[in-house]
């Protein structure tokens, strides 16, 4: 099991073609900024809201090189650990794990259209305007 | 079977009948296992295992779906089919879950419905295979909960903090079940050897306690169950005649049984990747079936190797002294002369104890060949002490003193 302390300074990675790039964490609303054991918790089920407001977390498909790096540098767990995590949750009557999408771009316009949302996705997809809740270094 | 009903109205309903329809998130899998297990012996053992192997014992199909209204309301449904609760000789599409749940804050979950209950570690997830790594769970404890799902009310409280999460449930709930038995002679109601479904009312309610980090998970429980025959007293003794020497029922009665459970567990991942489980679990039944007081207990362990976890573990459950003792007194009441007519119903008599005293060392593997499914395979050696419930013993003989090989092999998986 990774660290849960590590995340905070590892957003920045080696090994995909996204390697370098920095992952941000956005709300579809005015959402407050978050810290990562609220990020983390939002990701694991065990909240489901934030400052007050409903928040819906929004997961790209497994497989993906950006999910992996979110759930690994970010969440602190492998894909199977992740995967595990839920499927243990969902068939202990705790709920389905977070909604999946095939693209950033796909993520992204259901982002727009849903309140609480919230998404990660690498700093260059970062639409103007978008609220940033999460970055590296969690400030 | 009305509750259940009631239940699948209500969610309906909530379905149709939610303003924002259309906002409904909607999310349907399934879960199964097929499961062959094979013994060394020809009588069988947990209901279905022999020497001719059996695909029932271990074998479930089963759809879940999750609805999500808002971010506070939600609904889930389980059907499952399965081998029959009611009878050794079919399966039943039953409902496991149907509830919906509210969630006012994150620390709040209040669920009523169709409920599975907290007992043990993984008894709410016990029908979906590929989320533990045993081939099957260890009998010596998970048969104690005498019904794991009612129809009624939880409320837990959670307080979640840096490295733990503490979850306080509390229950209560009412269900019909059945329990079973086996005549090794007579049966209640029949001239041959097999198996009876007494219909029971059960009335469970409970307080548990859970400790959650990211690795770990720590709980105890306390449950009164209260257990009445449908439409009938439920015996509490049985006595020797002093006269004939032949033991019966005693006369008189009870409305409902008071059945204490608690239970007690662990899943702790240590250094070098070892996980050790452990759980401890004991049951007081003051009926004619004073064999089902007992306690039970397993010590697991267990190491992934990257697909690969293999495990091992040794299980022990005991009934209490007294009523293994007087199941030996009733087993071993043989008569003679005209009383002898009597032997088969003293047999019958000993077999309504219920004793149970067994031991299970299981050595076992499970392969991960997707992130949702599992291939499992187990040999595990069963003993048994002065008797048995779990095992239907034989005509002209008695489930102590045996010594069962189980190989067991199962593919789970979700979708």
């Amino acid at each position: 099991m990774t660290s849960p302390l590590l995340p905070l300074g590892c957003l920045l990675l080696a090994g995909s073609a996204l390697a370098n790039e920095e992952l941000v964490i956005v709300s579809s609303n005015g959402m407050p900024r978050i810290d990562w054991p609220t990020l983390q918790r939002l990701y694991t089920g065990r909240i489901v809201s934030v400052g007050q407001q409903p928040a819906v977390p929004f997961n790209l498909l497994p497989g993906d090189p950006i999910r992996k790096r979110f759930l690994e540098n970010v969440i602190g767990q492998t894909e199977e650990q992740y995967t595990g995590y839920w499927l243990v949750r969902r068939y202990v009557g705790k709920g389905a794990p977070p909604q999946e999408f095939a693209t950033v771009d796909e993520m992204l316009r259901q982002l727009a259209i849903t309140p609480g949302a919230v998404a990660y996705l690498p700093v260059s997809r970062l639409p103007s305007g978008a609220n940033v809740i999460f970055r590296s270094g969690g400030k | 079977m009305n509750r259940l009903r009631m239940c699948a109205l209500l969610l309906g309903a909530l379905t149709f009948f939610t303003p924002a329809a259309r906002a409904i998130d909607f999310d349907v899998s399934g879960f199964g296992t097929a499961g062959f297990a094979l013994s060394d012996k020809s009588y069988h053992y947990q209901r279905f295992i022999d020497e001719d192997g059996t695909f029932n014992r271990d074998s479930i199909f089963g759809v879940q779906a999750d609805l999500k209204f808002t971010s506070q309301f939600g609904a889930t449904v389980q059907g499952k089919l399965a081998p029959s609760t009611a009878s050794d000789r079919r399966w039943d599409a039953t409902l496991s879950w149907a509830f919906v749940s509210w969630r006012p804050t994150d620390e709040w979950l209040v669920r009523a419905g169709k409920l599975r209950l907290p007992f043990m570690l993984n008894t709410e997830n016990a029908d979906v295979g590929a989320t533990y790594d045993f081939a099957r769970l260890p009998m010596e404890v998970y048969s104690i909960a005498p019904t794991t799902d009612v129809v009624g009310l939880s409320i837990s409280k959670t307080w979640l903090g840096d490295k733990i999460d503490w979850t306080l449930e509390g229950y209560t709930g009412r269900t019909e079940g059945h329990w079973r038995y086996y005549g090794r002679e007579i049966r209640d109601g029949g001239n041959s050897p097999g198996s009876w479904f007494l219909p029971i009312t059960i009335k469970s309610s409970g307080l548990v306690l859970t400790a959650r980090t990211i690795d770990d998970v720590f709980r105890i429980g306390m449950h009164e169950v209260e257990v009445a025959r449908v439409g009938t007293k439920t015996g509490t003794d049985i006595i020797r005649d002093p006269v004939l020497g032949v033991y019966r029922f005693a006369p008189g009665g009870v409305d409902k049984l008071i059945i204490p459970v608690y239970n007690l567990g662990a899943s702790v991942l240590l250094p070098y990747n070892i996980r050790v489980m452990s759980e401890y679990a004991s049951i007081r039944v003051n009926s004619a079936s004073e064999g089902l007081s007992r306690w039970g207990a397993y010590v697991a362990l267990s190491r992934q190797f990257g697909e690969w976890t293999p495990y091992i573990y040794y299980a022990r459950m005991k009934s209490t002294d007294a009523a293994l003792e007087h199941w030996k007194r009733i087993d071993g009441n043989v008569l003679s002369g005209m009383l002898a007519v009597f032997n088969p119903s003293q047999k019958l008599l000993a077999d309504i104890v219920m004793p149970m005293d067994q031991s299970t060392i299981a050595l076992g593997t499970s392969w991960r060949v997707r992130p949702n499914s599992l291939l499992k395979a187990e040999w595990s050696h069963v003993r048994t002490g002065v008797a048995s419930g779990l095992v239907d013993a034989p005509k002209g003989g008695n489930s102590g003193e045996q010594d069962l090989n189980v190989y067991s092999l199962s593919y789970s998986f979700t979708f």
